[in-house]
């Protein structure tokens, strides 16, 4: 069986296509409407819905153009089927179950979680189990134990806002223009961490007590920047800055490192729109040193949304053969376990 | 030459098979959970039942809208992704001249306007008028728009007599020289009407007629308008 995947992805708010051959990515297209977004402050899923229509038929010729590949030659189909918007993903579902149909191929129902976490198994990080993968984006915060990528363990997630999140609603508060991770971070690189005292991100429900709460540091920090009202703000925004984003990135480091720790693995992972963070990666790189732990980053482009994951994540799925997938379905919402896989 | 037609716009999907000057097949998915999202297991039915496979397709019509947006774009994800797989042509056609071609057996004569109405809640309805000339002639002599049900019926009433078909014609005031056509099977709409729109008047893009804003934008524009008074 070979092993060439056109795999889409359109979860949220990227249109994304890409060729994988086993661990090798020949194409990886991502049309961001990031910029469209920008005007309402964050994702509408209508107008994600609406531009993934008239965008992803391009983006897959696309991604098959530069692979170097025609529709005729991949092995199997894979699209996102779950979790996301359900507007966004019924675009892809529905394109990527006809393109299958009338290619004659085999479809993967891919989950978008288990694609963030498959994105170590690609080239050129390549990296085998065991291991725990910390997944941080804008809809997501988790910790994964992976013995196997095909059953990615859920060690403990964000209870309410996910990182990200956080990080965009802070950004705005400190008038920061959406998407803020950037943002944020350019101005927290002028900042004190320590200058305020924000709660940090944790919960410890569960036995392991891995979980993540974002709620409470969003709140400080509506609280501050009224106590200091805006000429207060304006005076100490990178100090501001700096502060709320370590509260945010460093539970998201030490529980990552800690979690490694407790399942006795030598290395951890990062992705998601959050592992673009400097600040993030610096304290990762830290714990992972002094507990003797390799640290894989896949490249940003990875760690984003994109469908090069989803394709990885498609190698750990069964497929659905041809054409037992045309009353295939796309759902909005993540297992009870986590991962669909 | 062999057509695939689909609409997925209202709650009951419907598709057909149109060979050169014949349907060969037509069906209609029925109201039930998973609306559009049944499309291709409807059409893969179909084609079994019409003894053709997909790969025996020369073309593709779709019903572009008015009415749901999530199945508007899952009918046309669906045209789309099976034409750029074979490499065949697809049409965009309107849901309300389709509706209104089917609705125009029950003219009392041929001067009689068709409204097609199609349900587009909160109050409202995505309709239009048509005189309907030649088979898949249709002129427009209402715009389609989302329109309120009252505001409808005084522009319907402004063209002359009338007949209102479509799932949304029960919405719609009756006015003296309107009438509604039969309750039933003229609110469907007739899949192969697409492809007779196509043949009379042309290719169309593949464009979603949405005939609505997103929320978000109709709120962005406005507290813009808003801001511009204040
Ligand atoms: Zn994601």
């Amino acid at each position: 069986m070979g092993d060439l995947v056109l795999a889409i992805e359109t979860s949220c708010d990227e249109t994304a296509a890409a060729v994988v051959d086993g661990r090798r990515i020949l194409s990886n297209i991502v049309s961001s409407q990031a910029d469209l977004h920008a005007v309402y402050g964050g994702v509408v899923p209508e107008v994600a819905a609406r531009h993934h229509l008239t965008t992803v038929n391009a983006v897959v010729d696309r991604a098959l153009a530069v692979s170097g590949t025609s529709l005729r030659d991949v092995d199997r189909i894979a699209v996102t089927g779950r979790p996301g918007l359900i507007g966004a993903l019924l675009v892809g579902v529905a394109t990527a179950k006809a393109l299958a149909y009338a290619a004659g191929k085999d479809l993967v129902m891919a989950d978008h979680l288990h694609g963030h976490v498959a994105a170590c198994w690609l080239a050129p990080v390549a990296l085998d189990p065991p291991f725990v993968a910390l997944t941080a984006s804008g809809g997501h915060t988790r910790l994964d134990l992976v013995e196997d990528y095909a059953r990615p363990v859920l060690l403990g997630q964000t209870l309410d806002d996910a990182a990200g999140e956080a990080i965009d609603k802070g950004a705005r508060l400190l008038g920061i223009p959406y998407p803020g991770g950037p943002g944020l971070e350019a101005l927290a690189r002028d900042g004190d961490p320590t200058a305020f005292d924000f709660p940090v991100g944790l919960r410890s429900r569960g036995p392991g007590g891995l979980d993540f709460s974002y709620a409470g540091v969003k709140t400080a920090l509506l609280y501050a920047t009224r106590d200091l009202g805006a000429d207060g703000v304006a005076a100490c925004r990178a100090d501001l800055a700096a502060s709320y984003q370590e509260a945010i990135v460093r539970p998201l480091a030490d529980r990552l490192i800690r979690a490694a720790a407790q399942a006795g693995v030598p290395a951890v992972s990062i992705g998601g729109g959050v592992a673009a963070n400097g600040r993030l990666r610096a304290l990762v790189e830290e714990g992972a040193g002094k507990h003797g732990l390799s640290v894989a980053i896949p490249d940003r482009a990875l760690c984003t949304d994109n469908a090069a994951m989803i394709a990885a994540a498609a190698r750990f799925t069964e497929p659905i053969p041809w054409p037992d997938f045309v009353g295939a379905d796309a759902v909005a919402t993540a297992p009870p376990g986590g991962i669909a896989a | 030459m062999t057509t695939f037609a689909l609409d997925t716009a209202t709650p009951d999907p419907a598709l057909a098979l149109v060979a050169d000057d014949e349907v060969r097949a037509e069906a209609w998915l029925g109201r039930g959970p998973g609306g559009g999202r049944r499309i291709l297991e409807g059409a893969h039915h179909l084609f079994a039942m019409a003894g053709i496979v997909v790969a025996d397709l020369d073309a593709v019509v779709v019903g572009v809208g008015p009415g749901g947006f999530t199945g508007i774009r899952i009918g046309i994800a669906t045209a789309l992704g099976l034409g750029q797989a074979l490499g065949i042509p697809v049409h965009g056609a309107s849901t309300l001249e389709a509706l209104a071609l089917g609705a125009a057996v029950c003219r009392h004569s041929d001067d009689e306007v068709v409204a097609s109405v199609i349900d587009a809640r909160r109050g409202q309805v995505y309709a239009a008028a048509y005189s309907v000339g030649a088979p898949g002639v249709v002129r427009e002599v209402v715009t389609a728009a989302a329109w309120d049900p009252g505001a409808l019926a005084t522009a319907l009433a402004a063209v002359g007599p009338c007949v209102i078909a479509g799932d949304g014609a029960d919405l719609v005031p009756l006015v003296p020289g309107v009438r509604r056509a039969p309750a039933g099977v003229l609110d469907r709409i007739g899949p192969a009407h697409l492809v007779a729109l196509v043949r009379a008047s042309g290719p169309r893009p593949v464009a979603p007629q949405y005939l609505r804003l997103p929320d978000a934008e109709e709120n962005r524009r406005r507290r813009e308008r808003e801001g511009a008074v204040a």
